[in-house]
C-alpha cells in the first residue's frame, strides 16, 4: 500500500477550515435539538392528550425517514415550503436540529420519568408552580441520569452532519473529497477526514465525562 | 383549622375513603391511625390535594381546598408536608433544599431564607450539615431535614405521613423528639402513624380510621385504654 500524505500538505489548511464549518452547524443545531426536544418530552408527558399526540406523531415521522431526506426535502423544498431558497448551511442546521429534537425528546422523556414520583409530591406539597418544579427539580436530575444518552446523541450528530456534503456544504468530509478529485486520489484525504471527525468525537467524550463528573456531585 | 366535612375518595370502582367528618382545630396535634389499607394516608393527602376527592369538602383556614376556584398552590404554601420516604430534593444541599421554596414561591430574599433556614437547622441540631447533599445523611436526619423545609415555608398546619416508618429503629426517637418540640410550639399538626406510644403521648386526640371509615373520633387515653368499637379493640390488641 503505498500512502503519500506529503502531496496533501498545501490542502490542509483547506481541509481544517472545514471543521469550522462543521462545528457551526453541529453545536446550533445540538443546542436547537436539545431545547427542542425538552419542548416535546414536555408535551409527551403533559396531561394533554393532544400535545403529547402532536409530539408522537411528530417523532414518529422524523424517526421514520432518513436523515439524508429530510435535509434534502428541506434544502430542495425550501422555494416551495418557505417561498425562497434558504442557504445549505441554514437547511443543514434546521433538518439535523429538528430530527435529534426527536431522539433527544425520548431520551429526556424516558428521564422525566425516572425520576421518583415523590419528588414531585414534595415540589407540588411546598406549592412550588409546575414550571419552576420541571426546571428547577425535575429535569435537573432527570439530566444527570440521561447524559451519557444524551452524548451518544450529540456524538451521532457530529458524525451524521458529514451528509451535508450531498447538499453542497463546504464541511470536511466535501472538503476532503474535493482535494482528493484534485489529485486524483481520494483515500489519503478520507483518512485524513476520518482522523479528524475521531478527534472530535473523542474530544466531545471527554468533554461529556467531566460535565458528568460536576453533575455527580451530590451523590 | 382543618374542617373535612362528608369526604369521599374512590379509585375506580375501589372507594378508599367512605364519608369521613371531622375537624382539626388550631394548636391542636391529632394522631390518625389503623390498620394498613384503611385510608389513612389517603385521608391525609387530601388535606393539601396531592389526592383529589372524589366527593365532599375539606377547609383549610376559610379556604376550600375542594374549591377549583381556589388557588391550591396559595393554600399549599400553608400546609407543610413530611413523607414516609422523604423526598428531599438530592441535587441541593441541605441549605438549598430549606431555602428553595422560600425564594422561589414565596419571592423572600436569599439572605432572608437563609437566616429562616440556619435557625430551623438548629432547631433540628442539624446546623453542620448545611451544606452536605442529603446522600451523606442518615435516614433520620434526612427526616429531621425534610420536617425544616416544611417548616421554611412558615405554615400554619403541617402534615406528616408516616414519619418514621421507614427509618431505623434507633432513627425514629430523634424524628419524634422534634415533632414533640413542634408540638409544644403550638403547630397545629395532623399525623398518620404506627408509633402508638408517640400518639398516646403528643396526641389532643386519635382518629381510628378501618376500612376508608372513621370509626373513632376520641382522646387518646380513652381511646387506648378503653376503645369502644370492636375493630379498635382488634387493632390495638395485634399493635401492643
Amino acid at each position: 500500500m503505498n500512502l503519500d500524505f506529503t502531496q496533501f500538505i498545501p490542502s490542509m489548511p483547506y481541509i481544517l477550515k472545514g471543521i469550522i464549518v462543521t462545528l457551526k452547524i453541529v453545536i446550533l443545531a445540538g443546542i436547537l435539538g436539545f431545547i427542542f426536544g425538552i419542548i416535546l418530552s414536555l408535551f409527551k408527558i403533559s396531561k394533554f392528550k393532544v400535545l403529547g399526540w402532536i409530539a408522537d406523531v411528530y417523532t414518529s415521522i422524523f424517526r421514520g425517514t432518513p436523515l439524508v431526506l429530510q435535509l434534502m426535502l428541506i434544502y430542495f423544498g425550501s422555494p416551495q415550503i418557505f417561498g425562497f431558497q434558504i442557504e445549505a448551511y441554514t437547511a443543514a442546521v434546521l433538518s439535523f436540529a429538528l430530527n435529534s429534537g426527536a431522539y433527544i425528546s425520548e431520551i429526556i422523556r424516558a428521564g422525566i420519568l425516572a425520576v421518583d414520583k415523590g419528588q414531585q409530591e414534595a415540589a407540588m406539597a411546598l406549592g412550588v408552580p409546575y414550571r419552576k418544579m420541571m426546571w428547577d427539580i425535575i429535569l435537573p436530575q432527570a439530566l444527570k441520569n440521561i447524559l451519557p444518552a444524551l452524548m451518544n446523541e450529540f456524538i451521532t450528530l457530529t458524525k451524521e452532519s458529514a451528509i451535508v456534503t450531498t447538499i453542497g456544504v463546504l464541511d470536511i468530509m466535501r472538503r476532503s473529497y474535493q482535494v482528493g478529485a484534485e489529485y486524483y486520489s481520494y483515500f489519503e484525504p478520507l483518512l485524513i477526514a476520518g482522523l479528524i471527525y475521531y478527534l472530535m468525537v473523542i474530544t466531545l467524550t471527554f468533554l461529556g465525562k467531566a460535565v458528568e463528573r460536576r453533575m455527580r456531585r451530590s451523590d | 383549622m382543618i374542617k373535612v366535612e362528608d369526604l369521599h375518595k374512590s379509585y375506580g370502582k375501589l372507594e378508599v375513603l367512605k364519608g369521613i367528618t371531622t375537624t382539626i382545630h388550631s394548636g391542636e396535634v391529632v394522631a390518625i391511625i389503623g390498620p394498613s389499607g384503611s385510608g389513612k394516608s389517603t385521608f391525609l393527602r387530601c388535606m393539601n390535594l396531592l389526592e383529589e376527592p372524589t366527593g365532599g369538602r375539606v377547609w383549610v383556614g376559610d379556604q376550600d381546598v375542594t374549591d377549583k376556584k381556589n388557588n391550591i398552590m396559595k393554600i399549599r404554601q400553608n400546609v407543610g408536608m413530611v413523607f414516609q420516604h422523604f423526598h428531599l430534593f438530592p441535587h441541593k444541599t441541605v441549605l438549598q433544599n430549606l431555602t428553595y421554596a422560600p425564594m422561589k414561591v414565596k419571592g423572600l430574599a436569599k439572605a432572608e431564607a437563609e437566616k429562616i433556614a440556619f435557625e430551623l437547622l438548629e432547631k433540628v441540631g442539624l446546623s453542620e450539615k448545611a451544606n452536605e447533599y442529603p446522600t451523606r445523611l442518615s435516614g433520620g436526619q434526612k427526616q429531621r431535614v425534610a420536617i425544616a423545609r416544611a417548616l421554611a415555608m412558615q405554615p400554619e398546619v403541617m402534615l406528616f405521613d408516616e414519619p418514621t416508618s421507614a427509618l431505623d429503629p434507633e432513627m425514629v426517637k430523634e424524628v419524634l423528639e422534634v415533632m414533640k418540640y413542634l408540638a409544644h410550639t403550638g403547630m397545629t399538626m395532623a399525623i398518620v402513624t404506627h408509633e402508638m406510644g408517640f400518639a398516646r403521648e403528643v396526641a389532643d386526640r386519635v382518629l381510628f380510621l378501618d376500612g376508608g371509615v372513621l370509626v373513632e373520633d376520641t382522646a387518646p387515653d380513652e381511646f387506648f385504654t378503653n376503645p369502644k368499637s370492636k375493630r379498635a379493640q382488634e387493632f390495638l390488641e395485634k399493635m401492643l
